[in-house]
């Protein structure tokens, strides 16, 4: 496997060591929780430790250890088309959200039999932990992991810091497209469309009832001041400003600097002071396309263990072209 | 018979139009890696310098440019580290594909023939961001002329 050159190492993030076992400490150990998912044994960081699914992300030390695990799948979804060419962590396959995730002629995901053969082709079983990751924050490494979740694949992770800390702490990347024996994935029963994805009917209705909405776009989005965001193409908009009732929350405020994510602590002062949202509400997150909410909804769900949060995919590029709809303009 | 784009980068067209998708997008590749084969260099003087952040693009971008005795025009590009990968292939491209080329020429190179290079399904996807970089070096080459007539 061909390497190239990436800058020194930097000290790993600290270790808490929650339970104790006969193996070697500082390592975490995947094995089937309660609710079919792998369910951290040994040790974390402590920052994950606070976390409402510890188990759903890992830093470089773990995915370090995973590297060759054939019961781990990395997969790297990125916004920057050509990224995963120019280089990628050793043995990670590519997930593309536009060409792999999404159906090619409806604006929708694809269905059951896609998603199937889309997983066999990376050697995925529903037994396989798939660790997603990915620039810009993790963005749409969490669009991956959302829509892996609309299948219900159980095992899922995500690198705490994405593909930039990885690089910068001097992790190993290589252009070797790695070739795994396919699968035969079985067909999911069903999209959980009812249960975490929001549609327009749903949103509306959402929004007339009063209900939690997060707005996670920019600012100038949300006040309609522009109809896309800054440095990315208009996607066609007619109308500018938010589904009445949205609460401005932009999705970067829950990444750091390095692209990790922020503490429990900081996310509940951004999400439950902040914006006055309950553990138990019903919130609907969405952005232009769904693909920044699914941060927020990464978040909300996994991170600070809301039960009931939905992604409305459709977000502004359908609410802001639909003809009747009410549009709110107001500043937060 | 004339063709529609300058020599160098009609060359390049016909490298990039004879290779299967795979390939293409290795080329692609190749030129994005030697992008930074045409940033300016120290001891550089140039003719106009245009360096600035747009909404179009994720980083800063500096289009350097000199014009010989000839009437030809070199650019250098300076990148962010933030700008995406398909630019930095498209700024490889058109700093060898313009080489030599007049400020009149670089100014009406059509842009149908991005759709030959980077394929039309990244063109949809990425419209903005494979059009930028000509875009930005147009615009330098018509500034340019306007300070010369000014002048």
């Amino acid at each position: 496997m061909a390497f190239y050159s990436l800058p020194p190492t930097t000290p790993s993030t600290p270790l808490l060591i929650i339970a104790v076992s006969n193996k070697r400490p500082g390592k975490w150990d995947d094995f089937a929780g309660d609710r079919g998912c792998p369910r951290l044994e040994v040790a974390m960081s402590a920052k994950f430790a606070a976390y409402a699914n510890p188990e759903v992300l890992v830093d470089r030390a773990w995915l370090t250890e995973h590297l060759d695990d054939p019961g781990v799948r990395l997969v790297e979804s990125n916004e920057d088309i050509l990224l995963y060419d120019m280089g990628h962590l050793p043995n990670a396959v590519h997930i593309d959200w536009r060409r792999d995730l999404q159906h090619q002629t409806v604006r929708d995901y694809i269905d059951e039999a896609a998603f199937a053969e889309m997983c066999g082709k990376h050697g995925i079983t529903p037994e396989t932990t798939v660790v997603f990751y990915g620039d810009k924050s993790n963005w749409w490494a969490c669009y991956a992991f959302w829509v892996f979740s609309l299948f219900g694949h159980q095992r899922l992770k995500v690198l705490d810091g994405g593909r930039d800390l990885w690089i910068a702490e001097g992790g190993p990347m290589t252009k070797d497209v790695p070739a795994f024996a396919k699968t035969n994935y079985p067909i999911p029963e069903k999209r959980r469309d009812d249960e975490i994805r929001a549609f327009f009917a749903d949103t509306l209705a959402h929004s007339n009832r009063g209900l939690p909405l997060v707005d996670v776009r920019s600012l100038g989005e949300f006040r309609g001041d522009i109809t896309h965001m800054p440095e990315y193409p208009q996607e066609g908009v007619l109308r500018g400003g938010h589904i009445p009732g949205a609460k401005s929350c932009p999705w970067k405020t829950a990444a750091n600097d390095d692209d990790t994510f922020r503490s429990r602590a900081e996310l509940e002062e951004i999400y439950e002071k902040g914006l006055g949202l309950k553990k138990d509400d019903d919130v609907v997150a969405y952005c232009r396309i769904g693909e920044r909410s699914s941060h927020t909804w990464f978040v909300l769900t996994h991170l600070l263990g809301f039960q009931n949060v939905r992604n409305y995919d459709g977000s502004w590029t359908e609410w802001g072209n639909m003809v009747g709809v009410p549009v709110e303009k107001s500043a937060e | 018979m004339a063709t529609l784009y300058p020599a160098k980068l009609e060359e390049i067209l016909t490298l990039f139009e004879g290779l299967p998708e795979t390939e293409r997008r290795e080329m692609l590749i190749s030129f994005a890696e030697n992008a930074g084969q045409h940033a300016p260099r120290d001891g550089e003087v140039y003719d106009l310098e245009d360096v600035r952040k747009d909404d179009e693009c994720t980083d800063e971008v500096g289009v350097y440019l000199n014009v010989d005795d000839h009437g030809g025009v070199h650019f250098r590009v300076q990148l962010g580290p933030k700008v995406q990968t398909l630019t930095r292939a498209m700024t490889s491209v058109l700093c060898r594909g313009l080489e030599g080329s007049t400020l009149e020429e670089v100014q009406s190179v059509p842009q149908d023939f991005v759709p030959r290079i980077v394929g039309a399904e990244l063109v949809r996807l990425r419209s903005q961001t494979v059009y930028y970089v000509l875009t930005r070096m147009k615009a330098a080459c018509a500034l340019y002329a306007r300070r010369q007539v000014s002048n």
